[in-house]
């Protein structure tokens, strides 16, 4: 049976082994196996086609091409701006005043870049990427569960064609080597398959660890992204976020018409809107006052009361990072700005009073609109507001740009003309295409100017707004727990290793045994070398086992390819691996 | 703000952290050229000790204090820099870069040079180290405040795993191009053997896989890289051989197309400089990668074996991953709580 070295020599062969692998192993990447009968007639082109294309869709190969063309869309997503978050940017970036140009521009236009992630291309290939995962994953659930409640390792009949493999002489009884061995590995944890349990004639124990952790974690990765899926495509459904300003000291009630801007999704009801009034009481913002960090604040909070429906009141401080919870919806603060509190008078007598949320511009003003159209021709005001415009020697102010509002100075520009009130405006914006510009001036805080004949613009006081976000996303559970399970199985799918190892004691004529080990893995071949080493050690402890003529393992190595090649030749091998001793994938040892 | 603790930072960072990096690069590149080139040890396997001489014992262990006095000078770089703007210093894309540096030496000093013994990946680490530093003073921004609408600690943890992630990544990076050249030339190499075939890294036997579960093993080389050298007796031959060893492993790869390839690899990301910055930056940065890459073309026949680098290449990407899986969920935890959205 065995050969002098007591391990089994290749041209051995057992009498009634049954469930030892001469079977030729399958091959990495089996050929498609043609079915017996062909469909004919004209289905037969849509059918193969269909065919053709689903064996497309779950190959591991396809999803990663799928996912990588998603990955560079997510790329450039972060170069050209996104319609949905800074729509005044792509539109600039269409009329070519920024950006590549038009004509590049058309080009984003025509790959749906400017909302990559809304784009049909972007959808298309996510509907794409789930299909394929889903086509893969269920064979591959279905072959797992199976592994995890039945699958033992086949016994092994040449143990010396394993990359790792040691040979060991103890003084014991077979028997004894093999209880104490078979204990080790199942403290160990690893599944057994024991030669004499299956009524083998040979001494052998198969074992087999890292099934459950490897596969079972990839699994979990991916079935995690079900989760992430239902969350996302939920939460855009049932989401909602409106922005508002509100000025010091007013409030604003979560209705639709009271915010700026809003994005609904396609669920969310009016009802769902929980009519809270939110007042805000007090804004507080402050900044690193040198001009080199100009802009950095470094304060930036609100105080506000809340008035929910039932009648209760809460008051709250809600700063940048920290979102207040009103029934389920967040209210983040944001933004700000300056609200001037502006009169005109003509003529001695007040035409226009009011205060304005002002919006913040790059070039460090406030704008905002005056538009009077009592008088005739309508008058209107293009405001910016310079917080801190200190004069310098020659009584001028110098609009420094800072935000601080120690020397607050609004910049007024008078026009006349047609204000063409009867379309919608921004009242932020003066609409000057049919008006004529007839002056301008600056009006520093508490002053009055008569900035025309007879027109005066005053200036008595310099309030703030700040902007909130109400959001409302019931998905946020959902995607933590997605995310959870992405990492938990990531680990174990990253560094769990399936590995199989064998050990045959074999009576050595002396009343002693000679023990083989021999191990082969699946991945992680560097770690599994360690954890080789250190069990071919332990076993050896247990069994008082010492190791006889240990090779190198190169030289092990070379000798196994030699004698494999030897073997493959001499039993006709498949076609083209004879030749190759170097090349153990394709040709079995039969 | 304080304008000495600031300038100190900045001499912290170059040149004294800069300039340890650059003498442990070139120590550490030449104690890999001076050591002999025997059979490259075998996949995680015992050290392959310096035995080039006195002269590689020397280079290496200069090149070894310079890197951790780098290490220090760059750690103290963080903190004085730190201190000088009152905040963590992870705010731009400076700080980050220069984490990310202080990460990939630590990582090799500690996992590679001291755990697995492993000097001779150390040199390009330093290589990579340096060329991020270069990149971080591309980005170079005085020690500043930080928005209060940053600083939370969402930021913190997101931050911080982010950049350590990226530095790890930074060292697989290095590991999976020297792979590359490295299994090009071994496979050209074995191709030209008696009896070679071509592939130096393929699957592992099937021939146990009895359940019909699609798993695909990880590639490593089964013959132990250049055991077929070992049969012709090595140990005899001189350094005649060992030349001729080398050429023939450089002759594996055409230099010109590794340099129009880096060149070509590096501009699908370096356009940006182009655009932001014109044609110099994005020459300056392109041109470097080449530069790096010809440099590691010459130490192919010195590198450790295609599989050794597989396997490190792997075990960095390993741990990496995770973290920044994690960092990545914590940034949308972060700007969740922050601005009410995911990103
Ligand atoms: C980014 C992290 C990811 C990693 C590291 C990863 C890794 C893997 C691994 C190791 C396999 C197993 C291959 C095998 O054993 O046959 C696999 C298969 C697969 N994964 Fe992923 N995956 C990732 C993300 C995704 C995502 C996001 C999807 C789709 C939503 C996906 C879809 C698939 C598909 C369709 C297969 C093919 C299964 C098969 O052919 O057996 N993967 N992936």
């Amino acid at each position: 049976m065995s050969g002098p070295d007591g391990r089994l020599s290749a041209t051995d062969t057992l009498p009634g082994v049954t469930k030892v692998d001469s079977a030729p192993p399958p091959q990495a990447n089996p050929p498609v196996r043609r079915g017996p009968r062909r469909p004919k007639g004209p289905w037969s082109f849509v059918v193969a086609s269909a065919r053709m294309g689903w064996r497309w869709l779950t190959r591991m190969k396809t999803a990663l091409i799928i996912l990588g063309i998603l990955g560079v869309i997510t790329l450039l997503a972060t170069v050209v701006p996104q319609e949905p978050n800074v729509a005044a940017t792509v539109a600039d970036w269409r009329s070519g005043e920024a950006g590549p140009g038009v004509v590049v521009s058309q080009v984003i236009d025509l790959f749906g870049l400017y909302d990559a992630y809304g784009s049909p291309l972007f959808l298309a290939l996510l509907l794409l990427l789930f299909l394929s995962l889903t086509a893969c994953l269920i064979p591959r659930i279905r072959a797992f569960a199976r592994l995890a409640r039945r699958g033992r390792p086949p016994l092994s009949r040449h143990l010396d064609s394993h990359p790792h493999h040691i040979a060991m002489q103890s003084p014991r009884r077979p028997d004894e080597v093999r209880a104490d061995v078979t204990a080790l590995l199942t403290r160990r944890r690893w599944r057994l398959r024991a030669a004499t349990a299956d009524g083998l004639g040979h001494d052998q124990v198969a074992a087999e660890k890292g099934i459950i952790a490897r596969e079972g974690g990839s699994l979990v990765f991916h079935l995690s992204f079900y989760l992430l899926l239902v969350g996302i495509v939920a939460g855009q459904l049932l989401q909602f976020v409106g922005q508002v300003g509100v000025i010091e000291g007013q409030s604003v009630a979560d209705t639709p018409a009271a915010y700026w801007n809003v994005e609904a999704g396609r669920w969310f009801e009016f009802d769902d809107h929980r009519g809270f009034n939110l007042q805000l009481d007090e804004f507080r913002v402050d900044w690193v006052r040198s001009l080199e960090f100009a802009g950095q604040p470094s304060l930036f909070e609100a105080d506000v009361t809340v008035t929910e429906e039932d009648g209760s009141v809460r008051s709250d401080t809600i700063a940048g990072n920290v979102p207040m919870v009103v029934d389920d919806f967040k209210v983040h603060l944001l933004d700000w700005g300056y609200a001037p509190v502006l009169q005109v008078a003509v003529d001695g007598e007040v035409v226009w009073e009011g205060t304005q949320a002002a919006q913040g511009t790059d070039q460090g003003f406030f704008r905002t609109a005056i538009k009077v159209p009592a008088e005739d021709p309508d008058i209107g005001f293009q405001v910016g507001v310079y917080p801190y415009a200190p004069d310098n020697d020659d009584g001028v102010p110098n609009f420094t740009g800072a935000p601080w509002p120690d020397a607050p100075v609004a910049v007024v520009a008078m026009y006349e003309g047609d204000l063409a009130l009867t379309s919608a405006q921004n009242v932020n914006i003066l609409d000057t295409s049919r008006m004529e510009l007839a002056t301008t001036a600056f009006v520093r805080l508490g002053e009055t100017v008569e900035v025309a004949d007879g027109v005066e613009v005053s200036f008595p006081e310099l309030r703030t707004w700040a902007g909130f976000q109400v959001s409302y996303r019931p998905t946020v559970p959902v995607l933590l727990a997605g995310a959870l399970l992405l990492l938990v199985g990531l680990v174990p799918a990253l560094y769990a290793y399936r590995r199989r190892l064998w050990v045959e004691v074999v009576a050595d004529g002396d009343g002693g045994t000679l023990v083989t080990v021999a191990g082969r893995t699946f991945q992680r071949a560097d770690a599994f070398g360690r954890e080789f080493d250190e069990l071919a050690g332990r076993i050896a402890e247990v069994a008082d086992a010492t190791p006889v003529a240990t090779p190198r393992r190169h030289d092990a190595d070379d000798t196994t390819a030699t004698q494999r090649a030897a073997t493959v030749s001499a039993t006709a091998a498949p076609s083209g691996v004879g030749t190759r001793p170097d090349q153990p994938t394709d040709s079995a040892s039969s | 703000m304080n304008p000495e603790l600031a300038d100190l930072s900045r001499t912290l960072f170059s040149p004294v952290a800069l300039g340890l990096f650059l003498v442990a690069t070139l120590g550490y590149l030449y104690a890999m050229a001076v050591t002999k080139v025997a059979v490259p040890a075998t996949d995680g396997g015992e050290a392959a000790d310096v035995s080039g001489g006195s002269s590689g014992r020397t280079a290496l262990r200069i090149a070894t204090a310079a890197a951790v006095l780098g290490a220090i000078a760059l750690a103290a770089h963080i903190v004085v820099r730190g201190m000088a703007s009152g905040r963590m210093p992870l705010g731009n894309m400076f700080e980050f870069s220069t984490i990310m540096a202080l990460t990939i030496v630590v990582a090799g000093l500690v996992v590679f040079q001291w755990r697995l013994h492993r000097p001779e990946v150390m040199g390009f680490l330093l290589l990579g180290t340096v060329l991020t530093m270069g990149a971080a003073l591309l980005v170079y921004s005085e020690p500043g405040p930080l928005m209060p609408i940053l600083s939370t600690a969402w930021r913190a943890i997101h931050v911080s795993a982010i950049v350590f992630a990226a530095g790890l990544f930074t060292v697989s990076f290095v590991f999976a191009s020297l792979y590359l050249l490295r299994d090009t030339a071994e496979r050209h190499l074995r191709a030209s053997l008696p009896g070679g075939s071509v592939g130096a890294a393929r699957a592992v036997d099937l021939g146990d896989v009895d359940d019909g579960l699609g798993t695909v093993p990880q590639r490593q080389s089964p013959d132990d890289d250049l055991s077929a050298l070992d049969g012709q007796d090595m140990d005899g031959l001189e350094d005649e051989v060992n030349a001729d060893y080398r050429s023939r492993m450089r002759a594996a790869i055409n230099p010109y197309r590794l340099a129009a390839g880096t060149f070509v690899g590096t501009s699908a990301v370096a356009w940006v400089f182009w655009v932001t910055d014109g044609p110099t930056r994005f020459l300056s940065v392109t041109v470097t990668m080449v530069a790096a890459s010809l440099v590691a073309w010459w130490f192919v026949p010195y590198l450790p074996s295609a599989s050794t680098l597989d396997a490190m290449a792997y075990r960095t990407i390993a741990f990496a991953f995770p973290i920044w899986t994690f960092a990545v969920i914590s940034g949308a935890i972060w700007a969740e709580q922050s601005w009410g959205r995911y990103w």
